[in-house]
């Protein structure tokens, strides 16, 4: 297994509060791993620190032995790194097809040209199709994407993140909202398209359930802090992290 | 097929005007022209981009006061107006440079800012701008390539023709610019910029790009105006000048790409007409803007486009 992302003593600190202190973690490519955790733990806190989202006040972040600390979100995109919203963020004014076109757009560097047409660009055209089959959304790909219902939505922001071809994409929520059932068939699509796609998907996910049946590899945080990691029957075992959820059954 | 149609209509009908209209019509017309093109960079910024500018009248009034000045020592029509129009683009990204970093009312008022100091720089610099006498004198100097052709612009008709081509190939170039990857990444940034800079999109990038290319058109506006009317004034960079794009685009629809140029038919018209019967048409026109924007909040194209339609 080789690592993919790496963190050196991270923190994050808004005013006297720690939202991620000291985190040292290592993240492998190809394993399909799940951010646990409390409300307040600082999941997202740690996905918006390693998308670049937020800068860091502390530590340093690694992509494959690459220092990438201070780089801005545009550039992490860049070298392969992708993420998804906690608060859907998709593009609603443009149709659901352009909002899959624009991704793939930016990845072949095709967004400066100012004078061609949309439509001329038939390898990102080929592209965004393909990707709309993907994601179950052929049938609405020339609907406005406001317009889309919350499942749908959140299959376009999935399916916007994937648009990069990113190696490593990080999913904050991504069956936020949902019921169960479109939660399960979300969270196989995606592990579909970690196979597919050779994709590291790095989920933040509340139902447990899920959790502990799709991933290969568990981060638990409480704090701000790095409480445990490890495969999901060692992290089920793991007293301070039953604690943590009060005694539940995890 | 039915819009490339009335295209076609409306371009053969305004070549025809000067044959079947009289100077008066053809000095609006050149009017609603100039505002077509003020009002459509303007748009690229607020209803492509996002970002609500007040300050575009200081660009209006660098390509005015800048083609003025080349008229004067050099009297070539084309020289003057690419001249007034890449001296307002140099400006307009340098200004960019310290605009874009911020959006929203911060945006807005950083824009105003700017443009009150073009203002003020055209209204006391008066060795370089003429203060408040402004330039005059300016001559509508010939359209001339030296070896190829020379066209008298003395005639009003001859340079309306000048005026409706570089229309023509403004509204032309600004299709282009919005239908194409660069349009919809600005597009994105307008819907979303943290979405944006999420896929790869360098945002402060594309908002120079947007906010140059907006100064760019209303420098190209303003450095057709000194030939029409031979003289510049400070009034061309004030505020209030601003709000000319501002109103005329939200009367014809932020989020069509011909609302503006309706708008501009609209906005001029009405202000023609309504101020034959009243000097205080802006209270007039004031409450026609409230109730448009209040009554069709996708502006006067709204009613005849269809729900999302952008055309």
């Amino acid at each position: 297994m080789k690592e993919i992302i790496r963190t050196e003593s991270l923190g994050k600190y808004f005013g006297e509060m720690a939202a991620v202190h000291e985190v040292t973690l290592t993240l492998q490519e190809g394993l399909f791993t799940s951010v646990i955790g409390p409300n307040g733990a600082g999941k997202t806190t740690l996905i918006n620190l390693l998308s670049g989202y937020i800068l860091p006040d502390r530590g340093r972040i690694y992509f494959r032995e690459k220092e990438i600390t201070r780089l801005g979100p545009d550039k992490r995109v860049k070298i392969g790194i992708s993420r998804s919203f906690q608060v859907m963020n998709i593009f609603p004014r443009m149709t659901v097809f352009q909002n899959i076109l624009l991704p793939v757009l930016s990845r072949l560097n095709k967004t400066s040209s100012a004078f061609s047409s949309l439509k001329g660009q038939k390898e990102a055209v080929g592209e965004a199709e393909k990707i709309l089959g993907e994601v179950w959304l052929q049938e609405e790909k020339d609907f406005p994407a406001g317009e889309l219902s919350h499942g749908d939505q959140r299959l376009l922001e999935l399916g916007i993140a994937v648009a990069t071809n990113p190696q490593i994409c990080f999913l904050d929520e991504p069956s936020s909202g949902m019921n169960p059932i479109e939660r399960i068939k979300v969270l196989e699509l995606v592990k579909k398209l970690a196979s597919e796609r050779k994709t590291t998907f790095i989920i933040v996910e509340h139902d447990m359930d899920i959790v502990f049946s799709l991933s290969d590899w568990i981060v638990v945080m409480n704090r701000g802090e790095v409480l445990a990691e490890g495969k999901p029957a060692e992290i089920r075992e793991n007293q301070e992290v039953r604690d943590i959820y009060l005694g539940e059954e995890i | 097929m039915k819009t490339r149609v009335a295209i076609l209509v409306l371009v053969i009908l305004l070549a025809l005007l000067p044959a079947i209209a009289g100077k008066y019509a053809l000095y609006v017309t050149i009017h609603i022209l100039l505002l077509s093109i003020f009002s459509l960079g303007f748009n690229l910024l607020f209803g492509y981009t996002g970002l609500l500018s007040f300050g575009q009248a200081g660009f209006y009034a660098v390509g005015a006061y800048g083609c003025g000045k080349i008229l004067l020592a050099y009297p070539s029509l084309l020289v003057g107006i690419v001249g007034g129009v890449v001296i307002a683009g140099a400006v307009s990204l340098f200004l960019g440079i310290l605009c874009i970093r911020h959006t929203r009312i911060y945006f807005s008022m950083l824009t105003l800012s700017f443009g009150m100091m073009i203002f003020s720089v055209a209204w006391k610099w008066r060795d370089v701008t003429g203060g408040d006498d402004g330039l005059v004198g300016i001559p509508r100097a010939p359209l001339e390539i030296p070896g190829f052709f020379k066209i008298n612009m003395t005639p009003m008709e001859n340079y309306y023709y000048v005026v409706l081509a570089f229309a023509i190939l403004a509204i032309y170039l600004f299709h282009r610019i919005v239908h194409s990857p660069m349009g919809l990444a600005i597009q994105g940034i307008r819907d979303s910029e943290t979405r944006a800079a999420c896929i790869g999109i360098s945002v402060r990038k594309y908002r120079l790009l947007s906010f140059t290319i907006a100064g760019l058109y209303a420098g190209l506006a303003g450095s057709l105006l000194p030939p029409l009317e031979s003289t510049v004034t400070p009034p061309v960079a004030h505020w209030s000048y601003s709000a000319e794009p501002v109103l005329a685009t939200l009367l014809g629809g932020i989020y069509t790409f011909s609302g503006p140029i309706v708008g501009s038919v609209l906005f001029y018209l009405l202000k023609d007409i309504i101020v034959r019967f009243t000097e205080y048409w802006l209270i007039c026109l004031g409450i026609i803007v409230v109730v448009l924007v209040m009554g069709f909040r996708g502006g006067v194209m709204s009613i005849f486009l269809k729900e999302g339609g952008r055309r």
